[in-house]
């Protein structure tokens, strides 16, 4: 897959931005649909769950039984210190490359197509099987091999989006700048950087998801910590129950944080949400 | 007297895009007053945009040369506005800095930036709308904060292209008015790009009359319709009809 095909891709991603604008704002009744649609998949789920299959189908009850247990033997909390510092660590690292290498390939050709095959072929490799040999090249199973995971999970959306965003900036207001004389420290602030941040602010959300799953696969490859250990750990028991907890709360944290990206964006793009 | 020198005068100029080697006008002679306003009349496509773009130094010409007060062209100058068809404003600012962004640019202190702001907004009649976004205002709102964001720079030389072209015809009247009104308070040298006929009448001291592409100047015609001027009374007035008849055949005989 060349660059430019992933462009088209990370073109709909920015169409995304403003389309979800418009669902931003959930009404009331929306919110009583959601919930509603959650509690009957839950009632199903505890009434005929045990039913379907006794082992694998624990009922919700007994999930939350497990959340309190797993809290209170601090498992819980161990698991979760340890599996955010490599996502946020991560998330962190990729934010800046991204940000740096997105805006300077997006602005100078040179740079562009000096990064452009490397982006193309470590894009297109299933990040997954990178992973050992992301362990080999640190020469250790700690901390640092499994930050570097979650950053190349996420990276690229970051980068490329960035890159687009940066690229697809409307000519006719760099002309519009021109004609007023721009600067061009004022061109980044006027008109280069608004005009990528909702195409940025899509790439975040979509290497949340990644970084979540990068961070997961990390803690199976590198050293089995964290909340991928409590997976593997409890499903090796057969104690479904525990291990849908670290499951539920990756999950939790993935909507919290895209949520909070979507808040930021009300944030720092207002002039996007005024569409109506 | 100074009436009759040159502002800006486009010396046989060319311009062709090479993709698509369209040749979009080809020793190009004109010539615009000091303090009058030039229509430039042509069908869509002839080269209107272009030709004011290179008269803004936004685009190089291939041959020829364009000077403005003595000096060749070649990139923005200070004393030189642009109103855009496509309004360009910028969506993430409020229609406060977009009339602002200008007069920052040039660097002046925020007093004069504020004072001229709150000026050139109540000028235009965007009072109130100070803090919208553009996409919260109408077409024509629109326009009007793209008015007011070229004249607060106060410039000698305004290059207006088709600013009415995309509004519908009863905001596009209100605004010929309102800009007949503006002018009428400070004359200044004006370039008004338009494919109407009866803009092009309305607003100009001279309409210069192209030819589809590539462009070449078909007549230029005197307009002695007298200022203060309205749409209404421009249309009303005895010279409209003939005028805009001659026109008519002189961009008609070459579509044909
Ligand atoms: N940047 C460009 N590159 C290539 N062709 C262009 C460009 N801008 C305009 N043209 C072509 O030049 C011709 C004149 O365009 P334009 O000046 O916009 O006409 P008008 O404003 O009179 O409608 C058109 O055929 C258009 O397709
Ligand atoms: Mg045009």
């Amino acid at each position: 897959m060349t660059l430019h095909q992933v462009g088209v891709e990370v073109d709909e991603s920015r169409a995304a931005a403003p389309r979800t604008s418009r669902w931003r704002r959930l009404r009331p009744g929306d919110w009583a649909v959601r919930l509603g649609a959650i509690a009957v998949i839950l009632g199903v789920w505890e009434l005929f769950g045990p039913t379907l299959n006794k082992l694998i189908l624990r009922p919700p009850s007994d999930i939350v039984r497990a959340f309190f247990e797993l809290i209170a033997n601090g498992e819980l909390q161990d698991a979760m210190s340890q599996s955010f510092r490599e996502l946020f660590g991560g998330l962190g690292v990729a934010l800046v490359l991204g940000l740096v290498i997105g805006i300077a390939s997006g602005r100078w050709r040179f740079v562009y197509n000096a990064i452009d095959p490397l982006v193309s072929a470590l894009y297109s490799v299933p990040s997954v099987a990178l992973v050992p040999l992301i362990a080999v090249a640190f020469k250790s199973i700690g901390d640092p091999p499994r930050i570097a995971t979650v950053a190349l999970f996420a990276i690229f959306p970051i980068l490329i989006n960035t890159q687009q965003g940066v690229r697809n900036v409307d000519r006719q207001l760099l002309e519009v700048a021109r004609s007023f004389h721009t600067s061009e420290r004022r061109l980044w602030t006027d008109v280069i950087i608004p005009s990528a941040t909702p195409y940025v602010l899509a790439g975040v959300r979509l290497a949340i998801g990644r970084g979540l799953i990068g961070m997961i696969v990390a803690e199976f490859f590198i050293g089995l910590v964290g909340l991928g250990y409590l997976i593997i750990a409890y499903e090796n028991v057969f104690r479904i129950d525990r291990m849908f907890v670290p499951v539920i709360v990756v999950a939790t944290m993935g909507i919290l944080m895209m949520g909070l990206v979507q808040w930021l964006e009300g944030r720092i793009a207002p002039w996007l949400k005024k569409e109506q | 007297m100074s009436a009759l020198v040159a502002r800006i005068s486009v010396e046989r100029a060319s311009k062709r895009f090479s993709s698509g080697s369209v040749t979009v006008f080809e020793e190009l002679d004109l010539a615009v007053r000091d303090r009058e306003a030039l229509c430039i009349l042509g069908p869509s496509g002839c080269g209107k945009t272009t030709l004011l773009r290179s008269m803004h130094g936004l685009v190089p010409l291939d041959a020829g040369r364009i000077v403005i007060d003595g000096a060749e062209v070649r990139a923005p100058r200070r004393n030189v506005a642009m109103v855009f068809q496509h309004f360009g404003l910028m969506p993430w600012k409020r229609v406060r800095e977009n009339v602002a962004y200008g007069l920052e640019l040039a660097g002046l202190p925020k007093a004069t930036v504020d004072e001229r702001v709150e000026r050139y907004i109540e000028l235009v009649g965007l009072r109130g709308f100070e803090r919208s976004y553009p996409n919260q205002l109408s077409g024509g709102m629109q326009q009007r904060a793209g008015l007011a964001r070229a004249l607060a720079v106060e410039p000698d030389i305004l290059l207006m292209d088709e600013p009415f072209g995309s509004l519908d015809a009863l905001t596009r009247e209100i605004l010929q008015d309102e800009l007949l009104r503006i002018y009428q308070l400070a004359p200044r040298t004006m370039v008004f790009i338009t494919h109407s006929i009866e803009e092009a009448i309305a607003m100009g001291d001279r309409i210069l009359v192209l030819s589809a592409r590539p462009a070449r100047v078909r007549e230029l015609l005197q307009v002695d319709i007298p200022r203060p001027r309205t749409v209404a009374g421009v249309i009303a007035h005895p010279r409209f009809i003939p005028l805009r008849d001659h026109c008519w055949r002189l961009l008609r005989e070459r579509a044909a």
